[in-house]
This record gives C-alpha cells, sequence and structure tokens, in this order.
C-alpha cells in the first residue's frame, strides 16, 4: 500500500514537469554561486582547515544537491495546513497511518527530485569542474547509508515542525526558524570544520549536522574509521529519538482532533 | 434485525478557547485559559438496522456532522456510547474504517493532482481489494454514474458534480457495509443532485449497503430516505418514517372551497376559516382525522358548491411550521 503512495507521488510530480526548468536552474546557480565563493576564499592556498579546493568543490556539489534535493518546507507547510484545517481527518477515515503515508509520499518526490533535479545538475557541475571519487569504498558505502538517515532525520524535523503548527497555528514562522537553524547548522552551505574547534564539536553532535555535513565529511574521507561508524551510531539515535518525538506528538494531535475536533 | 448502529444517549461537547476582542484581548488570549463549553450533540439515541436508509435532518449547526464524525470514529463522544457493526468507531479505527465508506460533501478525498483512475486505483491497495472484485465494482459503479467520460482526467479539472459522483464510487468500492454521506448534494446543481440521489437509492436497494446521510435539503430525504431523525438544536425532535412526520409535528391540511354564489360567512366545526374572498373561501384542516367528506357533509349539498381543492403540505412547510412553533415556545418561555 505505501509503495504504490510513493509512486503516485512520483507520477504527480511528474505532471507538473513545468516547474522542473525553473527549480533546475536555480539548483545550478546556487551550486555554482557557493564554488564561486569558494575559490575566491581559497585563491592561492592550497588547503584551508585541512581540505584541499578540489574537496570544497566536491563538497558544494553534493551539498547543493544530493543531501537538499528534497524540499521540506514543502512537506511542513503541508502539514502544518492539515492539520490546522483538520483536513487531517480524512486520513483518520481511511485505515492507515497518516506518518507512514507521509513518509511513502516524500520517498516517492525524493526520487523524483534526484532524477529530475540532483542528477542533471551533479553532472553539470561535475563535469564543469570535476569531482571527487569517494575517499575509499568503505566510504563510499557508509555515504550511502548516511545520505539514507540525512534523509529520514530532515524528513522528521518537517514532519515535526508541521505537527507543532497544530498547537502554534502557524506553519510559516516554524518553516523560518528551521530555515534559519539549517542554514547555520546542517553544514550544508559552510562545513563544520571551519567553525571554532569547541563550537564545531558541540554542533556535530546536535541532529542538523547529520543532514549534510556527516554524510559529504563521510564522503571525502574526513573521519576515521571509527569515529564513522560511532557518528552513524548517534545519527541513528537522533533518528529514533526524533521518530519517538513524531509519533508522541502525532497520537497528541490526533487524540485533540478526536477530542476537540481540532 | 438487529441494529448494526446504535447512539446511547450521545452527547458532544466542545471545549473552545476563550477569545478576547481587539488587540489587547489577543494578548489577553494568549495568556488566559477560559474556555466556553459549547454543546453540539445533546443525549441522542437511535438505532439502525442493516439496509435502512436514514436521513438526518437539521438545520445548520444542529450537530449533524459531529454526530457522522462520532459515527465514523474521528470524534470521541463526551458522553453515552456510539456502536457500529459492534464496535466502538474511534476506539477500532482501522477496523472500523475498512467496514464503512464515508463521504463529505465539502472535503474530498480524492488525491487532487491524479486521474480519477489513480486515486481509485491507490484506494484499492489501502484497503486491500481483490483485483476481480475491484475490477467488478469499478465496472458497474463507474457505469451507474457514468463516470467514463472523466475517469482519466485529474480531480482538480472535475466539476463540483463530477467529483461528488467520483467520491460516492470510491466511497463504495471496498464494499462497505455501511455507507455514510455528510451532505452529499450541497452546492449541486439540480441534474447533479438528481443522480447522486437515484444512485443512492439504487445502491440502498440492490447491494442493500445501509445509507445514512445527513442534510438540510429536504428532497434528498424524500427521495432516499424512507426513515427520517430530525435534530434541532443539538437534540434530537424526531425519529421516524416521514409519513408519520405529519401526523407527529401535527401538520395542517389547507382547503379552498368555490361556491357558484356567495354563501355569507360559513363557519364550520370540521375546518377553520382562515380567509373569505366572498365565493372563494379558505379554511385549514387542522385535525388528521378529519376527512374531506366530514366537511362536505357539514357544508350539505345545497350550497352550489363548484369546486373543492385540498392542498397536502409538502414536508417542507411542515418542518417550516414545526421550527416556527419551535421558536415561538422558545421565545415565550
Amino acid at each position: 500500500m505505501y509503495l504504490a503512495f510513493a509512486s503516485s507521488a512520483l507520477q504527480t510530480q511528474l505532471a507538473y514537469r513545468g516547474q522542473v526548468w525553473a527549480s533546475l536552474f536555480g539548483k545550478l546557480i546556487q551550486v555554482f554561486a557557493w564554488i564561486a565563493i569558494w575559490m575566491s576564499v581559497y585563491g592561492d592556498a592550497g588547503s584551508v582547515a585541512g581540505a584541499t579546493l578540489p574537496e570544497m568543490v566536491t563538497y558544494a556539489l553534493i551539498g547543493g544537491t544530493l543531501t537538499t534535493a528534497w524540499d521540506w518546507r514543502r512537506l511542513l507547510n503541508a502539514v502544518g495546513a492539515s492539520v490546522c484545517t483538520g483536513d487531517v481527518a480524512v486520513y483518520l477515515l481511511k485505515p492507515m497511518r497518516y506518518p507512514l503515508y507521509l513518509f511513502a509520499t516524500e520517498c516517492g518526490n525524493l526520487g523524483y527530485k534526484l532524477g529530475a533535479i540532483a542528477l542533471p545538475v551533479g553532472v553539470v557541475v561535475a563535469l564543469t569542474y570535476g569531482v571527487l571519487p569517494p575517499a575509499s569504498l568503505f566510504h563510499g558505502v557508509m555515504f550511502l547509508l548516511f545520505w539514507a538517515l540525512s534523509f529520514v532525520i530532515i524528513f522528521l524535523l518537517a514532519v515535526l515542525c508541521g505537527l507543532l503548527a497544530f498547537w502554534l497555528l502557524t506553519a510559516f514562522s516554524l518553516e523560518w526558524l528551521l530555515q534559519g537553524i539549517l542554514s547555520l547548522l546542517s553544514g550544508t552551505a559552510i562545513p563544520l570544520w571551519l567553525f571554532p574547534d569547541q563550537v564545531a564539536a558541540a554542533v556535530k553532535l546536535l541532529p542538523f549536522a547529520w543532514i549534510s555535513y556527516h554524510p559529504i565529511a563521510v564522503y571525502l574521507g574526513k573521519t576515521s574509521l571509527a569515529e564513522t561508524w560511532t557518528y552513524l551510531g548517534l545519527g541513528l539515535v537522533w533518528a529514533a529519538l526524533l521518530t519517538l518525538a513524531v509519533a508522541v506528538l502525532w497520537h497528541r494531535a490526533a487524540l485533540r482532533i478526536t477530542v476537540q475536533g481540532g | 434485525m438487529t441494529a448494526i448502529i446504535e447512539a446511547r444517549a450521545v452527547s458532544k461537547r466542545f471545549r473552545q478557547h476563550r477569545r478576547f476582542p481587539g488587540l489587547l484581548g489577543a494578548l489577553k488570549t494568549l495568556f488566559t485559559s477560559e474556555y466556553t463549553e459549547v454543546t453540539a450533540v445533546a443525549d441522542v439515541s437511535f438505532a439502525i438496522s442493516e439496509g435502512e436508509a436514514v436521513g438526518y435532518l437539521g438545520p445548520n449547526g444542529a450537530g449533524k456532522s459531529t454526530m457522522i464524525k462520532m459515527l465514523t470514529g474521528i470524534l470521541v463522544p463526551s458522553s453515552g456510547a456510539v456502536s457500529v457493526l459492534g464496535r466502538t468507531p474511534h476506539r477500532q479505527r482501522m477496523t472500523n474504517a475498512r467496514e464503512i465508506g464515508v463521504v463529505f460533501g465539502q472535503r474530498s478525498q480524492l488525491w487532487w493532482d491524479l486521474p480519477v483512475r489513480d486515486s481509485f486505483e491507490l484506494h484499492r491497495r489501502i484497503y486491500d481489494i481483490a483485483a476481480a472484485r475491484f475490477a467488478e465494482n469499478l465496472g458497474s459503479l463507474s457505469e451507474l454514474l457514468e463516470l467514463g467520460p472523466f475517469l482519466d482526467r485529474a480531480v482538480r479539472q472535475l466539476s463540483l458534480g463530477q467529483r461528488m459522483r467520483a467520491e460516492i464510487v470510491m466511497a463504495l468500492l471496498h464494499d462497505p457495509k455501511i455507507l455514510f454521506l455528510d451532505e452529499p448534494t450541497i452546492g449541486l446543481d439540480v441534474v447533479a443532485k438528481d443522480a447522486v440521489r437515484r444512485f443512492l437509492t439504487q445502491v440502498n436497494s440492490e447491494r442493500g449497503t445501509t445509507i445514512v446521510l445527513t442534510t438540510h435539503d429536504l428532497q434528498d430525504i424524500e427521495q432516499i430516505c424512507p426513515r427520517l431523525i430530525m435534530v434541532d438544536q443539538s437534540r434530537l425532535i424526531f425519529d421516524g418514517e416521514l409519513r408519520n412526520l405529519r401526523a407527529t409535528l401535527g401538520s395542517r391540511r389547507r382547503l379552498t372551497l368555490e361556491f357558484g354564489v356567495d354563501p355569507g360567512v360559513l363557519a364550520l366545526t370540521s375546518a377553520r376559516l382562515v380567509a373569505d374572498e366572498g365565493p372563494l373561501k379558505h379554511y385549514l384542516l387542522e385535525r388528521e382525522d378529519i376527512s374531506l367528506l366530514d366537511v362536505l357533509t357539514e357544508i350539505g349539498a345545497d350550497r352550489d358548491l363548484k369546486d373543492v381543492k385540498l392542498k397536502e403540505p409538502n414536508i417542507e412547510e411542515v418542518i417550516r411550521t414545526f421550527y416556527q412553533g419551535r421558536n415561538a415556545a422558545g421565545a415565550a418561555g
């Protein structure tokens, strides 16, 4: 059943092919801009904080495409709107679980975004500036795991904020809050190794770091074997905690909808 | 026959956070926890047997949707008990959902961006409908409601009438034992309303699906539902067959007598004179047990009576009189 939701989400996206070109060019310009910034920052320097320029180009490429391919804002607003207006009751009428339904649908959307946007942008950038292969086979395989984890964590954060909108009656401010946190703490634009040591050490432990920083750091081989496993374990713990939070919040929201009528 | 839907002394009260007007009031609202309680359903009891078609009627805000939501398990009663197919709907939400079909007139359950056919296919997956059964149902239902021409069109491109027909077909694809409809004809034009009504009557008689529908359109009831449950101001005020409603609520038939020559003032004991236009006189028959023959006997044969018209009140008039009487009584009390 949930597989069907994923494939239908993919089909829905295909129905809006017109949007592809705009998103595609937007992404392309964003990634090129980041790379241009790094090139001017590096100038003639061989390496900054232990990272070379080709590494930074690869960082910008992965951060700009793979780990941010999927649009969490849309989900956050959709969940927020459906709990605030009470439309979510429609999902309660069917023999299915709403959070699982959302996850299945978003997997379909992710698949679409990867194929239609991330892949073309990645190819164009790679052909223009070149891209580094994973540091080792181990790091390459681990990157795939971290990448899946990255999607799960950002998905859970978006649903969590969307559900919070039920109590705060606004999804908009939560979107801005999450946007602000992510732009700084996820490491998408600025790698955490450029942060002051103590700040970086703390930020690396927050769930946001698993969205972009940890997956890319693993890809580039910035983490040792032991560190990689540790961060994978910690990331799974965060995913579990967030899942629990979503489950509790959804349960309470559902309870309030059924007792209070929304 | 045993009841498959039962409501026993069901009440539903909503707590509403009290809001204060104005900007300062808005701030005050943030920091207070004063609530006002609103009663949507008060002490309503009824039982519905398998195969019945029941209309749940009442003016806006009478608690119709609230009752449907409690029966479908998405609202919990504040007190009393609801039982559907022997289950408590909100406790066994998933099991209950498999055996009922629900249509909300004002809330679409179809997938907005997908063709109707794909929505149905998702529905099949959600409810695990066997492929053969699904194909058979889809074939016969969409033929009955003539969905053919727009099965492959995206839901957002459909007219309201087409969408509503698709909603009803979808709600029936998994062979539900009970079909709940909340205002299924709201906003539809006459032709679409008629199609929906004929279809529901057919579903009820041919498939034996129990139907419960809320409406404030009396024609829905007249055409689909032999039984009527009426609510007003959150209370049940009538439960029974439509034709008994007149007797219960005390309806008045209108009698017009036309004479060849003005007989002058003609007071009758069997009917009350309400308007006198000389040869044309209007009476009200206030008692059910008085027949036209009684009136004619009282008038006698020597009055040069030309024409007699007896007008049965339509159901709408009956209910209007009832609500008016009730409001007048409320104002007096």
